[in-house]
């Protein structure tokens, strides 16, 4: 959604062309990702000729300030529909930043490895936001991901396993 | 306007922003250089909205106020206390994933 995008696009605006394809994965109900991400990518593709990335929708986990009960049966249905396309694409490497959609496809990626099927890194990046407490996804993946970058001191001192690089967005 | 794709070229004509503490406006604002005050409304926002505005206020960003201090603010405020605020640097995060990947 929105700012989580932007805020993923940055982080990969300095990424050599090495991460490639990129497969963005992102709520169906969001209307605005898809041109954020298509303007990137045009940019991008001025500078590297072979860029390639797709875009994948998965039902949104979550609402803002939806219920628990209910946040429940939502992911495990966007985990149920993310389990087919983590496999499909099998990636090496997840990047996310905090929607709600993360979790899913984080969680998918965790029990592809479980069975043997592929093992990928996943880099969480906590939001610019912030800046003294953890979002849910942040909260869930703090154990759940391989790396678990916080933009701000407080973070790093609350959460000792998270890396602090400073500003990065 | 309602909503417009981009306020980029809106921002850059301006003198000074009046923004609420959602991050893309601040951050936004805050790249292009311009003085800012934010007004934040603690009953109709998400707590942690509130975190970045309160960081940016205490490092010397922004200004602070909510809706019935904004008069109060505009008529009393100097903006020359407000520190510049430097970019980020993806430059860091693709150094520290190019060594996470083994991409050196």
């Amino acid at each position: 959604t929105g700012g989580h995008t932007t805020e993923i696009l940055r982080l990969l605006s300095c990424l050599s062309e090495m991460y490639s394809p990129r497969h963005y994965v992102f709520a169906d109900s969001d209307k605005m990702s898809e041109a954020k991400i298509r303007s990137f990518e045009q940019k991008r593709a001025e500078t590297f000729s072979n860029s390639q990335f797709t875009l994948n929708r998965i039902p949104r986990s979550r609402e803002v300030r939806q219920s628990w009960i209910s946040s429940v049966v939502t992911t495990l249905y966007s985990i149920l529909y993310s389990l087919p396309l983590t496999y499909k694409l099998k990636p090496d490497l997840i990047l996310c930043n905090g929607p709600g959609t993360c979790v899913p496809v984080c969680i998918s990626a965790l029990l592809l490895g479980l069975l043997g099927i592929k093992r990928a890194i996943i880099v969480y990046v906590e939001s610019i936001c912030r800046v003294e407490t953890l979002s849910l996804s942040g909260k869930i993946l703090y154990y759940f991901s391989d790396y678990f970058i916080v933009q701000w001191p407080a973070l790093k001192e609350k959460y000792h396993k998270s890396i602090y690089l400073g500003r990065i967005v | 306007f309602r909503f417009k794709d981009s306020l980029a070229e809106d921002l850059r004509s301006a003198d000074l922003v009046i923004s609420h503490a959602g991050a893309g406006s601040c951050l936004e604002t805050l790249e292009e250089g311009k003085p800012l005050v934010v007004v934040t409304n603690e009953t109709l926002m998400n707590n942690h909205q509130l975190e970045l505005a309160k960081q940016l206020h205490r490092d010397g960003h922004v200004l602070c106020c909510n809706c019935s201090t904004l008069v109060e603010t505009l008529q009393s405020m100097d903006l020359s206390t407000l520190k510049p605020f430097p970019p980020g640097q993806p430059e860091k995060f693709a150094l520290f994933l190019d060594k996470v990947v083994g991409f050196q």
